[in-house]
């Protein structure tokens, strides 16, 4: 390597380090912000160092988070384990049982539901929950989550399927196995970790709603999102407790998320990218 | 004695065609029905419920007026009378294309960048993730009251530090900031699915071309960039599809506004079913969104068609 060439790669290494941050300033910023007094953070030039505090989060939480922590917990966890109740079935189903053609049908319909815009249904749906009085309950949001989500959980499913041999299937069968049995005892310990990681996506798509949350949920179970939008137009003026408020909001996504990174491709592809 | 060696041969890739396509195990079993059943309730009946809203000029607001049925007039009043349908689609179409060109162009730099080997690769490929898991909501807040702010935004306190003037940029050029936002949440899925496609350029194609004498920049956009066509495809595609679901961070950046420079179809929607609560024309609009929705579904289901069976 020349000289030059070895700048030249140094030059590149910085320059894409210099980008991430730069990309990454939104996201650093709010975390910084929320660490800051009110008075700091609303100084004319932005204040990189200063004595941080926990105040913030205190009040965020003083605010009560905790209720609206519940019902984002609930409403999540719930809807992903119904989820998985229904989808990971299917997911088997469709790769160790069903017939070539309508497997392929059933994927094109569950992949339709999933790509339906959500404002086409939110109209019927909304009438639907009046009648039945599931507006603003944790049912009513684990309803639409669940559909959010099964989509979701099953094309990860048989993605992860696809991957199992079908000898190894068969041959549990021949031993005696009963298709529920293949599947808990032969099928999912091989994809546990595929499964694992589509079950965290789909906690993080509910946990991250807003569309449904604001329109189906008032006073009774908001969620966290809702907590956020309620507190900029109601105390615009606390721009650092929003922060700490947005930062913890923000933790279990982010989490969930990194951890099941190397799954992350699948899940958003439906598995046309692994 | 030719014809005998290649006979096993063909025979082992007989019954390779023959157990990916064939009949799986033939056992009867009800196991994917709930789930089929739930989709068909929770998603194609209510769409059938909208279809019958659609119908009827019905407003929440007026019990008195009942919900008589009056055909395709709720349609007819969307295409050809309503002062706010065809911008909002236009405002819709600005919106996805944006902040695809964004996504493509910056997700490609990034991708390519962090293809390279060096130090801290790893970390970076993993922190750059960050702004795709943010709840939008939250990104929007900190967007719109962070970063855009005119008193007390970062942009501004760069744009004064060289010297010009504080740009209210949300009521100014509420598109592009919407646009930006937007982006900045999904070039991560761009770098992802880009990142899964140059780990699957073969090296040997690379050094071959390179041999031959090509420059890099002559490998990037004659062999690395078209190879990658399948994953722009998909990334476009899927792009679309979510970005047109974009509610929360119009609602909590713009409202919509000013006026109705931001309002796309969802927002649309929703103003029109939760302002006014004229659930009949809201529900018109959203199938409109359906119509939209299934052009491109079309286009992803013949790719995802070819996908199934190419790769599998």
């Amino acid at each position: 390597m020349t000289l030059v060439q070895r700048w030249r790669t140094r030059g590149l290494t910085v320059l894409t380090y210099v980008i991430v941050i730069i990309y990454l300033v939104p996201a650093l910023w709010m975390v910084l912000t929320g660490f800051k007094t009110e008075s700091q953070a609303y100084s004319s030039i932005p204040t990189l160092l200063f004595k941080p505090t926990l105040s913030q989060f205190k009040l965020a939480f003083q605010s009560g988070f905790g209720g609206y922590l519940t019902h984002s917990l609930m409403a999540s966890l719930i809807s992903t384990g119904i989820a998985l109740v229904l989808g990971i079935p299917a997911a088997y189903v469709m790769v160790f049982h069903m017939p070539y053609k309508s497997s392929r049908n059933t994927l094109f319909f569950v992949l339709s539901t999933r790509f339906m815009p959500f404002a086409a249904i939110i109209v019927p749906l909304y009438i639907l929950y009046t009648h039945l009085h599931l507006l603003d309950t944790i049912t009513g949001l684990v309803l639409v989550y669940t559909s959010m989500n099964l989509p979701l959980i099953i094309w990860m499913g048989r993605s992860y399927f696809l991957d199992i041999p079908h000898g190894i299937i068969e041959a549990s069968r021949i031993d005696g196995c009963s298709p529920w049995q293949s599947l808990l005892k032969v099928a999912l310990p091989l994809s546990s970790s595929g499964i694992t990681a589509s079950a965290l996506l789909a906690i993080i798509f509910a946990w991250n709603d807003f569309f449904f949350a604001v329109n189906f949920t008032f006073t009774n179970v908001p969620t966290l999102p809702i907590m956020v939008s309620s507190f900029m137009t109601s105390e615009s003026l606390f721009i650092s407790k929003l922060s700490a408020l947005g930062t913890l909001v923000t933790i279990v996504p982010v989490a969930l998320g990194l951890y099941a990174q190397r799954h992350l491709v699948r899940g958003l592809t439906a598995g046309a990218v692994k | 004695m030719a014809m005998r060696q290649v006979e096993p041969e063909a025979l082992m890739s007989l019954n390779k065609v023959d157990t990916s396509k064939k009949v799986r195990n033939p056992l009867r079993t009800w196991m994917h029905l709930p789930a089929i059943l739930y989709l068909v309730l929770l998603t194609q009946i209510p769409f059938l419920y909208a279809l019958w809203t659609s119908l009827h000029s019905w407003n929440l607001l007026e019990p008195a007026l009942g919900k008589p049925f009056v055909g395709f007039a709720n349609y007819s009043y969307e295409l050809l009378h309503d002062p706010e349908f065809w911008p909002v689609v236009e405002n819709t179409g600005k919106l996805i294309f944006g902040s695809l060109v964004v996504c493509i162009v910056v997700g490609t730099m990034l991708a390519l960048l962090l293809h390279r080997a060096f130090p801290g690769r790893n970390l970076l490929r993993t922190v750059i993730i960050i702004p795709f898991l943010i709840t939008p909501s939250v990104s929007a807040v900190v967007w719109k009251n962070l970063i855009l702010s005119p008193s007390f935004g970062l942009i501004n306190w760069v744009v004064t530090t060289l010297g010009g003037q504080p740009v209210p940029w949300l009521s100014r050029f509420p598109m592009l900031s919407v646009i930006g936002i937007t982006s900045w949440e999904w070039i991560p899925f761009f770098v992802l699915v880009l990142t899964a496609g140059l780990q699957s350029v073969p090296d040997e194609i690379i050094e071959a071309a390179h041999v031959d004498g090509a420059n890099g920049a002559t490998v990037l956009w004659r062999i690395v960039l078209p190879f990658l066509r399948h994953y722009y495809e998909v990334a476009v595609l899927l792009g679309t599809i979510f970005i047109f679901q974009t509610f929360g961070k119009i609602y909590i950046a713009t409202a919509g506004g000013p006026g109705i420079l931001t309002t796309t179809l969802p927002y649309y929607t929703y103003q029109v079913a939760f302002q006014h609560w004229a659930v009949g024309q809201a529900a018109t609009i959203g199938v409109f969104g359906v119509i939209l929705a299934i052009i491109f579904a079309q286009i992803m289901v013949r790719y995802f068609t070819r996908g199934v069976e190419g790769a599998e």
